[in-house]
């Protein structure tokens, strides 16, 4: 993909190889934490007995931020329901996800084989959730996934082990399309994402929302991923589609570019942004600062949704860890939630036994984000049209409204 | 349409001061030095720490960075002295191995969540040309790109300095035998090189950002510069550089769809037609024996 230069091109390939190596190395020394030894020895857990729990997240990388608020999102569910799962004492072991399968499978397969766990749950990489299908497959164990929004997870890569308390990419994005097909863009929408999985995913959702509602999506950017920091050229091109509102999907540091850009070139003033929420969820929106404002996204969460639930929530966080939730910290508390009470109903703690209450739990009812089910195996939820405002000197994502519950679309 | 030849202006110029050092220390001092992006974000973090200083912390984070890139260079170049007469890949490994520890460094530093730096105060609004919104931070860096180019131009060719490091590119024990420490003369170019690519982090900030990774990115962006431009050539830097913000940016609008591949299109296409980059004459081709 890469060239190098001609003298040394050789070397240099040998070298960026050896580059690539290190961090699947350092992958091996993905750091445990929590509890140790007990659990279950030989044959199934009594009922009572300890569960123990895999929880896989990002400690290191790009996506580490997202792994702390999944962390602390899990912790405060169980110390908010006295640390444990029916009646059973959760045991939690952590493990580094990485950024990449090249880390997060392996890490997966540790907790499965060398901490004999009874549950995994964690996971932000999509490439990782659709890598371990197998692992999971043959140990016939439960694994929550608390982010990867790929579609294929619960749908072409579909085992009954599997399941999401997150999102999917699409399902975001399709709420977004409806939005903007009935507020007067029908004339023209230009959509822009990242040229990756998830980015295709988001776009192919808000396009095919956006055109069964009679919009008419007038252009199509998909600026390289990971290797575009001035997005100068794709701004002219949105320009020139005489669009009359942009749709968009970016994360992180692109995030963060973006939306400065979009700004800094004029067009904030001209051509009104919209995007799928993690355009500005996070810590992403804190160094996009006053450029963000009136961003408006779609999400399955707000910490500024107002419902005692949430309220509730939001506040326990505040005051445990000094800063507020994001929509990460309640995926992972959720996971927890529907695990308290899958493990509660089911006889035994494997994947099939779990599985199978999963599927019966009915309605999530006292979530944060608002009350969810389980449709084929990740949630049928509200997802909430909210825009960013300076509230008291701090950028946040106020809701808008809620545009009322979304499936993972077909 | 102007304003992306414009943007691709202040882009080029970006990656002119970027390049430049890499060109100078590989085709002049044959040592390949794969730290000079880690150099860059060094830069790019220090601008990011200072962001809040205004004018005064804007000027403040190029002093320091200016310091630190000539004492990181003297470093690299006292580090690679041992390896001088071994290859390449030695070198390449030896810097990065340090590209990596000050990448981790500079995370254990600034934590790994991806920083915007504002520019300083004055510049941070846009203004009109042709006919569309223009941030105005990146007509200063055409601006200082440009000062920067014209004085590394006249010191390389111009300067008795300058003409003692072509002599010892041209032949290092002839200058040796009248009686020049000619590793003092690598290690004075190192400084410079490394001050330049610390000083396009700090200039850099505002546009790129200051984010774990940057370092690779801006390391593989200098890289093609120096190819398409030839090795050790000041001119051929700062024309590769120009042409490689061109085809970054108008390439880009142009030809949207092949937006990931244009960049090693263009690569690719120097080095079919002249494979020794565009001002690569018989003297890169001696420094890069």
């Amino acid at each position: 993909m890469v060239d190098k230069p001609a003298l040394t091109r050789r070397r240099l390939l040998g070298l960026f190889g050896a580059a690539a190596a290190v961090p699947v190395l350092s992958a091996c020394g993905s750091s445990v934490g929590g509890s140790s030894g007990g659990g279950a020895t030989g044959g199934p857990a009594a009922a009572g007995g300890p569960v123990k729990v895999g929880l896989v997240v990002p400690q290191s990388g790009v996506y580490a931020a997202l792994g702390t608020d999944m962390q602390r999102g899990w912790e405060l569910w169980l110390k908010g329901h006295g640390g444990t799962f029916g009646n059973r004492t959760v045991e939690t072991v952590l493990a580094d996800e990485g950024e990449t399968p090249q880390t997060g499978v392996p890490a997966v397969q540790k907790v499965l084989q060398s901490d004999g766990v009874d549950i995994v749950v964690g996971l932000v990489n999509s490439a990782t959730a659709l890598g371990v299908g197998d692992l999971l497959k043959e140990s016939k164990k439960l694994l929550i996934v608390t982010n990867a929004g790929a579609e294929d997870v619960t749908k072409k890569a579909r085992t009954p082990y599997i399941w999401r308390s997150s999102f999917t990419n699409a399902q975001v994005a399709a709420a977004m399309g409806a939005h903007l097909a009935r507020s007067g863009f029908t004339e023209g929408v230009y959509a822009i994402a990242p040229d990756y999985a998830a980015g295709s995913e988001v776009i192919a959702g808000f396009r095919t929302a956006f055109e069964a509602g009679g919009g008419k999506v007038v252009g199509e950017a998909k600026p390289p991923f990971g290797k575009t920091s001035d997005y100068q050229p794709f701004l002219t091109g949105i320009q020139q589609s005489g669009a009359k509102a942009t749709f968009s999907f970016f994360s992180g540091s692109e995030a963060i570019s973006f939306v400065k850009q979009y700004q800094q070139f004029g067009l904030s003033s001209t051509i009104p942004l919209y995007g799928s929420g993690f355009l500005t969820e996070g810590s992403v929106l804190t160094q996009q600062a006053d450029a963000a404002l009136g961003v408006q996204t779609t999400l399955h969460y707000s910490d500024q949704l107002d419902t005692p639930a949430n309220k509730a929530f939001v506040e326990a966080y505040r005051t445990a860890y000094g800063e507020s939730p994001s929509c990460f910290s309640v995926q992972a508390y959720d996971a927890a939630n529907v695990l308290n009470r899958a493990v509660g109903a089911a006889p035994a703690l494997d994947g099939d036994a779990l599985a199978a209450a999963l599927g019966g739990i009915g309605t999530v009812d006292d979530s944060p984000r608002g009350p969810w089910t389980f449709e084929g195996q990740t949630p049928r939820q509200n997802i909430y049209l909210r825009k960013v405002e300076n509230v008291g000197g701090t950028l946040v994502n106020s809701v808008v409204s809620d545009l009322g519950p979304q499936s993972q679309p077909v | 349409m102007l304003v992306s030849v414009l943007n691709g202006v202040a882009i080029g110029f970006l990656l002119f001061v970027l390049a430049v050092g890499l060109s100078l220390v590989f085709g002049m001092m044959d040592v390949l030095n794969l730290a000079h992006g880690a150099l860059f974000l060094g830069g790019a973090y220090l601008g990011a720490a200072f962001a809040g200083g205004g004018w005064a912390g804007f000027l403040t984070a190029l002093a320091i960075a200016a310091a630190a890139g000539l004492a990181a260079g003297a470093l690299l170049s006292l580090m690679t002295e041992p390896l001088r007469r071994r290859t390449h890949l030695d070198q390449a490994l030896l810097t990065l191995g340090v590209a990596l520890v000050v990448g981790e460094v500079l995370i254990i530093v600034f934590g790994d969540d991806p920083l915007a730096v504002p520019p300083p105060p004055g510049l941070d609004g846009s203004v009109s040309a042709f006919g569309a919104v223009y941030p105005t931070y990146r007509l200063l860096i055409i601006a200082v790109g440009a000062v920067l180019a014209l004085l590394v131009y006249l010191v390389v060719d111009r300067t008795r300095v300058g003409a003692l490091v072509r002599a010892t590119v041209a032949d290092r024990e002839m200058v040796a035998a009248i009686g020049v420490d000619n590793r003092r003369v690598k290690a004075a170019v190192f400084a410079v090189g490394s001050l330049l690519a610390t000083t396009a982090g700090v200039l850099g900030g505002p546009v790129y950002g200051a984010r774990p990774g940057l370092d690779a990115t801006v390391l593989i962006l200098a890289l093609v510069v120096v190819v398409i431009g030839g090795l050790g050539s000041v001119r051929g830097a700062l024309l590769g550089a120009l042409i490689i913000g061109q085809v970054d940016t108008l390439g880009r609008v142009l030809l949207p769809e092949l937006a990931s591949f244009i960049l090693f299109a263009a690569l690719a296409l120097v080095l079919v037609l002249r494979p020794r980059g565009l001002f690569g004459g018989p003297v890169a081709a001696t420094g890069a024996r």
